[in-house]
């Protein structure tokens, strides 16, 4: 899947670190999810979502 | 008003610490009953307690570890079910390949009693972790 999340991140400004503070997961998490190694599970994605305020298909794609 | 000082952590009830100090503990609680039965002196009950002595501590350890395991977030979670994925089916060849072995050939009790096969689990183990670690960096 392709996602938009360090497009995102970036457009406020996060690093890394502090995203994964505010979803309570790991650093190692959100860089595997921005590299596409790894999709996040269905709440992790609705909590990204609600963070940025958009809808889960607008973050998240099919390759 | 003056903020106050946020309390200090008790070490030991953060899961991650406990369960590291528990882990070195049964490893100790291993190596004591084994230098315990080296003595032949022993009396047989004795010895039969002092191989099992670790068992308990193992059962401390292991809750301990599902409780860090459950506390962890989901690719953390992940990390650790494909280390284990790639460690148990290499841990049931090792012991499968030494059963057909002993057919074969007389191996050394020495080398290869069971004493010397444990290791292995957890040394399967931490490869596998190392190696799916690699894969999400």
């Amino acid at each position: 899947m392709k996602n938009r999340l360090r497009v995102l991140r970036a457009e406020r400004a996060w690093s890394q670190a502090e995203l994964a503070d505010r979803l309570s997961v790991s650093r190692q998490t959100i860089n595997s999810i921005e590299t596409g190694k790894y999709d996040p599970s269905l709440p992790l994605a609705f909590a990204i979502g609600r963070l940025f305020s958009q809808p889960v298909e607008e973050i998240f794609s099919v390759e | 008003m003056q903020a106050q000082p946020a309390p200090r952590a008790n070490w030991f009830a953060l899961k991650e610490n406990r369960f590291v100090l528990v882990g070195i503990l049964w490893f100790v609680a291993y190596w004591v009953a084994r230098g315990l039965l080296e003595r032949s002196d022993l009396e047989t009950w004795i010895r039969v307690v002092a191989a099992l002595a670790p068992v308990p501590i193992f059962a401390w350890f292991l809750v301990c570890f599902i409780g860090t395991i459950r506390g962890m977030d989901e690719l953390e979670q992940r990390i650790h079910l494909e280390a284990l994925a790639i460690a148990f089916p290499l841990g049931i060849v090792l012991l499968q390949t030494l059963a057909l072995m002993q057919r074969a050939v007389t191996l050394k009790f020495e080398d290869w009693s069971y004493a010397h096969v444990w290791i292995y689990f957890p040394i399967f183990y931490f490869l596998a972790l190392g190696l799916v670690r690699k894969r999400y960096q």
